[in-house]
């Protein structure tokens, strides 16, 4: 039950990271592939409808990492305090940016909202980069399962680079969902945008995960698929000629990394830096009820979810 | 980890009463919004839907920032208190990850519905739309209130050796007695809050004289409701509540009623100043024996007062008295200012009479003040324990988080929070001064919908 309670939490944690990836993607390269008042207002289009329900999963992954393994949920959240704190505020700003926007036809009205928008998407794919970073890197858990995260330790190298990777891959994500939804015209800057990040993200993707088996050595040999995988995953964004393919092959790309992930972690959720007992999917979980009732009750929320969400999306598309 | 504690509570107080004004809007206009779009769409009342999908614009404000300020209390729960956390997720997770995958995704996926789809969708599924998005807003409520009354009554539970709390039954957590008082009176507060605002902002039209039809109808609609809701919020939700407290926290009905000594046919004090020192009210204005008979139904009935309870276990007398008779207090003047809008409603006086009307239109503010009152009462009376009787509040900071640490976010909440009320207040009075007629004029012709 632990092993299917950690599938769900990564299943929930990909969702998140393919579905609000793009509209954080889209954010991180507002300004720089937007260039006017119109252009811009279709970044906004784009991701109107989406975003709210994309963050969603985000909430509903924290609530269910807090319902399965409470003790992970408490170390990772006091440790990381001061980092955690700055993503809810840049959380905020961004929501902020989005719902505010189109309330006033004013150009500093909208260039700050503008702005605001894209530092915080793009500061914000790139600290969930660098927490990701340090929690495969292990963190200096003492004896009662707590750590202090201060910015002096979380900033490491490989950490670093973990965030760059995710903010040049959502960025990539975010232009392959814009060459999807935006109008004609506007397309061609699309593809052009993710086929620039595209070589960045493969450097990138192979450096970190030499660094990662450095780290962590791989027992099961079939653990190998995910980056086979993530790497043709990539090759198809190359060769792809349309919108649809490109976000089919960034989102595969962002499963595939997010296998790996889990895949380095498991059973661990939280490692030890530099070595030690960490906080698995068995000390940090409660009773086998308790852990029983949290999974059924989100596979019953998220199948319920899927129907609804779908009778939506179809009766909304059906014009 | 003193200064830590005060810190965290200072931080939890301040951000969790101003996100609750934001739910408070959610779930008091959800049913107006529901009610208006379902029977325009029957009656095929054009007027109808303009008022509902005027409110929504304001619902849709509510909201938003109602989720922002929401991520921070569940983000709170790990950063701050990750030693309640650690301890009591087994139970608490529960309620609030149901909330995450059945309230927050209902609510926003229908109400991308509501808003994006009127031209796209059928009548029928539009209807539907806009009662999903109420549902949502009040199981989310729903699943809010269990987790906290779990905290003021811990049930379904069972300890490991180790200290842990274990959950035992989900069932006994849901469906806690304790909970559904409680949430009837949380809900009703929230509906009475959307009458006062309906009929507020029906009162400012008329008066203003402009939009009148609209006016006219806002009011009637807001006083209905809230005469009804302000009587419910009396009996039998507060009266059935304030049982569940006197039976399972006679310590906090001492505190709230601002009791010392233990009495036989005891008093209910109106009005007076609590004196911890002197352990006694200064100038009581007490009606004899009453509070006898609501807390036990007999007027001879026992009370026991606060002196008869160990110091370290009663709450702080004075936040938890004042609080208490904020909310009653104002709960009486809002049966007062309803039942006469009604009686003058009745009479066909109502629109004419601008006295009542300027008096509806102030009250907006003050039904947001008995909420949130209403909450400081549940809230601090419970101290000093987090889960009641089994975790005290000084155990359940987080052990690695220094208080100035949480002094320093707190500056940047409190900033932050200043920016979203400014703007709130901004896009409320915009959408206000608009109006309905400004949806109505926006409306397709009656058959394209």
């Amino acid at each position: 039950m632990n092993v299917a309670a950690f599938l769900l939490l990564a299943a929930m944690l990909t969702a998140y990271v393919m579905l609000d990836g793009y509209d954080l993607g889209v954010g991180a390269i507002h300004l720089l592939i937007m260039r006017t008042d119109r252009e811009r207002a279709a970044s906004f289009t784009a991701i109107n409808p989406f975003w709210n329900g994309n963050e969603v999963f985000l909430i509903a992954t924290g609530a269910m990492l807090f319902a399965m393994f409470p003790r992970a949920y408490a170390a990772a959240f006091s440790g990381f305090y001061l980092p955690f704190i700055i993503v809810l505020w840049l959380l905020m700003v961004r929501g902020m940016s989005i719902e505010l926007r189109g309330h006033f036809q004013s150009d500093l009205w909208r260039g700050f909202w503008d702005v605001a928008f894209c530092l915080s998407s793009a500061l914000l794919a790139f600290i969930l980069g660098v927490a990701i970073g340090n929690v495969v890197r292990g963190v200096p858990l003492d004896s009662a399962g707590y750590f202090q995260g201060t910015f002096g330790f979380l900033l490491n190298g490989y950490a670093l680079a973990v965030g760059a990777l995710a903010l040049l891959a959502l960025a990539m994500h975010g232009a392959a969902f814009l060459w999807m939804r935006v109008e004609e015209d506007l397309r061609p800057r699309m593809q052009r945008a993710a086929r620039m990040l595209l070589p960045i993200v493969v450097l990138l993707f192979v450096g970190v995960s030499v660094a990662t088996v450095s780290m962590h050595p791989v027992a099961n040999g079939a653990a190998w698929i995910a980056p086979l995988v993530a790497i043709g995953a990539l090759v198809s964004i190359w060769f792809a000629r349309s919108g649809v393919i490109a976000i089919a092959g960034s989102s595969l790309f962002l499963f595939a990394l997010m296998a790996c992930v889990a895949l380095t972690l498991f059973p661990d959720l939280l490692p030890a830096y530099p070595s030690g007992a960490g906080l698995t999917i068995y000390n940090s979980a409660p009773n086998a009820y308790s852990v029983g009732t949290a999974f059924t009750a989100a596979i019953i929320g998220f199948g319920a979810a899927l129907v609804y969400g779908t009778v939506a999306a179809l009766r909304m598309l059906r014009a | 980890m003193q200064g830590a504690l005060i810190a965290d509570r200072i931080q939890f107080a301040f951000t969790i009463m101003f996100h609750y004004l934001f739910p408070i809007g959610t779930m008091g206009l959800g049913p107006f919004i529901a009610f208006y779009t379902v029977k325009g769409i029957r009656t095929r009342d054009e007027q109808a839907i303009a008022i509902a999908r005027f409110w929504a614009k304001i619902f849709t404000i509510n909201f938003a920032i109602g989720v922002v300020t929401g991520i921070p209390m569940e983000f709170q729960f790990g950063t701050n208190w990750a030693a309640f956390s650690a301890r009591s997720g087994s139970v608490v997770g529960q309620t609030l990850g149901m909330e995450g995958v059945y309230a927050f995704f209902l609510e926003s996926i229908f109400l991308g519905v509501f808003l994006y789809g009127r031209q796209r969708v059928s009548r029928g599924f539009y209807a539907f739309s806009a009662v999903a998005v109420w549902f949502g807003s009040w199981l989310s409520g729903f699943f809010i209130v269990t987790t906290n009354a779990w905290m003021q009554h811990p049930v379904g539970y069972a300890l490991a050796k180790d200290g842990t709390i274990e959950l035992r039954s989900i069932g006994a957590v849901l469906l806690s007695p304790f909970a559904w008082w409680q949430y009837a009176h949380v809900m009703t507060g929230a509906l009475l809050t959307g009458a006062f605002v309906v009929a507020g902002v029906g009162a400012y039209y008329l008066l203003a004289r402009r939009q009148t039809a609209f006016g006219e109808r806002l009011v009637r609609a807001g006083v209905i409701v809230g005469i009804c809701a302000s009587l419910i919020a009396v009996f039998p939700t507060g009266d059935r509540n304030s049982a569940d407290v006197t039976r399972d926290q006679p310590v906090k009905l001492a505190a709230m009623e601002g009791l010392f000594k233990t009495t036989q046919g005891a008093p209910l004090a109106i009005l007076g100043m609590p004196d911890t020192q002197h352990e006694s009210l200064i100038d009581p204005l007490y009606v004899p024996d009453v509070l006898s008979f609501l807390a036990y139904g007999n007027f001879r009935a026992n009370v026991k007062g606060l002196s008869s309870y160990p110091k370290d276990v009663r709450p702080p007398v004075e936040l938890t008295y004042y609080a208490y008779h904020v909310m009653v207090g104002l709960g009486t003047i809002f049966v007062g200012i309803m039942a006469l809008s009604v009686l003058l409603l009745w009479l066909r006086r109502l629109t004419r009479a601008r006295w009542m009307l300027w008096a509806l239109m102030l009250a907006m503010p003050f039904p947001y003040i008995a909420n949130e009152a209403g909450w400081m009462v549940t809230e601090v009376g419970r101290q000093p324990w987090i889960v009641y009787g089994l975790m005290r509040t000084a155990q359940a900071p987080s052990p690695t988080v220094a208080g100035g640490e949480t002094i320093f976010t707190t500056i940047g909440f409190a900033g932050m929070y200043f920016l979203l009320g400014v703007i709130f207040i901004l896009l409320t009075l915009r959408e206000i001064g608009l109006g309905p007629e400004h949806e109505e004029a926006l409306a397709p012709a009656p058959g394209v919908a």
